[in-house]
């Protein structure tokens, strides 16, 4: 009973769903459990807000069961920004900076979420700093990505 | 946007106080159990940086942890077993160790009284060095002999807890983070990223104080030793890490260290008493030294706490708790700060509390569900 009270979920399930994660596809079955080991494991019932718009942010979120929506604040219907489901993540930039949040972040329905806290990567840095380059490495193109689909629209609205 | 949460204000800081005295009182009730924790957090927080290297170097923390534990327990284990046997052997040359030295003292203290007298016929007139020699004969009289027994039975009574200490840092080092999300998971989920940040906050300002503590008595051995070395004095960077741990116990402990010196240098040099006074004026210049630039430059800068506070709760931590609120004010401080300013912050923003409302509503709701039909 004792030695059990501080486990958490950690099942070969999780690790395969977080091999489908953008960021940590290119980590090895090894390096995804260090990572796992990091996690935190949270649930969200339908209509729960997980995090405002202009909240510091602290952490990047997992989408492991569910959907999520991620819309204007106080804004669900016409603020729709983006609608993610298992496999996805949000909040990445919170693992950068304490920058607020940019917009907030509601579930659609019952789901469950791994938290990825900054100060928990900032230590993988330090400790795996391998597997810190290659999370580093995928986030900094999916923020290139993000900004270059951006650019465009901005270009094609004006045009 | 929403603002960004403020600092702590007035009467945040005064629940912050007022948690630290009441904990400090606690702490006294129950001190067989602090100070090994304490030891252990020392031992912890010194061990990590080895256990991370080994974790970057590929183990698991787990073994990590086995490994560099195991290390310190057997070294201590061994350490122990070699210095033991030659304590016990040594004990009687100890024993006329500390009666020489405190025969040392009394002579120094004698030789200044009479050239006092030689000086002042006030001083003559009450015969103050015979008075204070048959005082301190009377408490010098078999000074080893008389507390050989309670210095025994005091290592006997606090032995076990303290061999608790490196079991408790195993621990901490091998489930530190299982039991940082086995906390985050009994925390709702509108407070979780505040509870992270508080638990990060708290390792930080820990890790921080002993980092700090650790600087300081680097600073107060190496101005102890040079001082002491300039005085000619022998063995002055062992005098001076001695003298310097002893500091670890704020005043008090500089108090002791400063009378070990000056009766080892009565000892060492009877007929010049110049040298013992000399470490007497250098005891008061690092402890100056010490207590307005070193600790808040080290311990103070360290726990983000205002050097001028620092100075007064070391008082009020003495004042009610003695020698272990000496030593306990500045890191209990340095906890209830960062845990008063994060509970500040969490329980006055309104929509933290909002959304956690609206969360138990959603579920009370959920599972009310089937039960209308």
């Amino acid at each position: 009973m004792f030695a059990g009270f501080m486990r958490q979920a950690e099942t070969p399930r999780r690790w395969r769903r977080l091999a489908g994660v953008r960021i940590f596809c290119d980590l090895k079955p090894r390096e995804l459990r260090i990572v796992d080991g990091l996690l935190h494991e949270r649930g969200y019932i339908a209509g729960e807000v997980i995090f405002d718009e202009g909240e510091e942010g602290q952490a990047l979120y997992i989408v492991l069961e569910g959907r999520v929506l991620i819309c204007r604040q106080g804004d669900p219907e016409s603020g729709r920004i983006a609608e993610l489901g298992a496999g996805e993540f949000f909040g990445d930039l919170a693992l950068l900076d304490d920058a607020p949040r940019a917009a907030q972040a509601r579930a659609l329905e019952a789901c469950r979420l791994a938290v990825f806290f900054r100060a928990d990567f900032m230590s993988l840095l330090d400790t795996h700093a391998a597997i810190a380059s290659r999370v580093s490495l995928r986030l900094a193109r999916y923020i290139g990505e993000r900004l270059r689909g951006m650019n465009r629209k901005v270009l094609g609205a004006a045009t | 946007m929403r603002p960004r949460a403020a600092h702590a204000g007035p009467v945040v800081w005064m629940g912050v106080i007022a948690a630290t005295c009441l904990l400090l009182v606690v702490f006294r009730a129950v001190l067989w159990l602090v100070v090994p924790f304490l030891a252990a957090l020392v031992i912890y927080y010194g061990l990590r940086p080895l256990a991370a290297r080994l974790v970057y170097a590929g183990l698991s923390i787990e073994t990590a942890a086995n490994v560099v534990s195991g290390t310190f327990i057997l070294a201590l284990a061994v350490a122990l077993t070699l210095l033991f046997p030659r304590l016990t052997a040594n004990a009687v040359q100890w024993q006329e160790s500390v009666n020489r030295y405190l025969d040392a003292g009394t002579g120094l203290l004698e030789q200044t009284l009479s050239s006092l007298e030689a000086r002042y016929a006030v001083l003559q007139k009450v015969q103050a060095a015979a008075s204070v020699r048959a005082q301190v004969e009377g408490l010098t009289d078999d000074f080893a002999q008389r507390h050989a027994g309670e210095f025994v039975m005091g290592l006997v009574t606090w032995l076990p807890s303290l061999l608790l200490a490196p079991f408790l840092a195993f621990f901490f080092l091998r489930d530190g983070r299982r039991f940082k999300r086995f906390l985050g998971r009994a925390v709702p989920n509108a407070y979780f990223e505040r509870t992270l940040y508080l638990l990060h906050e708290l390792d930080r300002t820990a890790h921080s104080y002993f980092q700090g503590l650790l600087k300081l008595t680097v600073l107060d051995a190496a101005a102890l030793a040079l001082g002491l070395a300039a005085l000619g004095m022998s063995a002055p960077v062992t005098l001076g890490l001695l003298t310097a741990v002893l500091a670890w116990v704020p005043y008090v402990g500089s108090i002791l260290g400063c009378a070990v010196v000056v009766l080892v240098a009565a000892a060492d040099f009877p007929n010049d008493p110049a040298i013992a006074y000399g470490t007497v004026a250098l005891f008061i210049l690092v402890r100056m030294l010490d207590d307005f630039f070193f600790m808040p430059m080290t311990i103070g800068r360290s726990l983000r706490i205002h050097p001028m506070l620092s100075v007064v709760m070391i008082f009020v931590g003495g004042a009610l708790a003695g020698v272990a609120g000496l030593m306990l004010v500045l890191p209990v401080l340095g906890v209830a700060m960062v845990v008063g300013e994060t509970l500040g912050r969490v329980v006055t923003d309104p929509r933290l509390r909002a959304r956690h409302a609206h969360a138990r509503r959603l579920r009370s709701r959920q599972a009310a569900l089937d039960l209308a039909g």
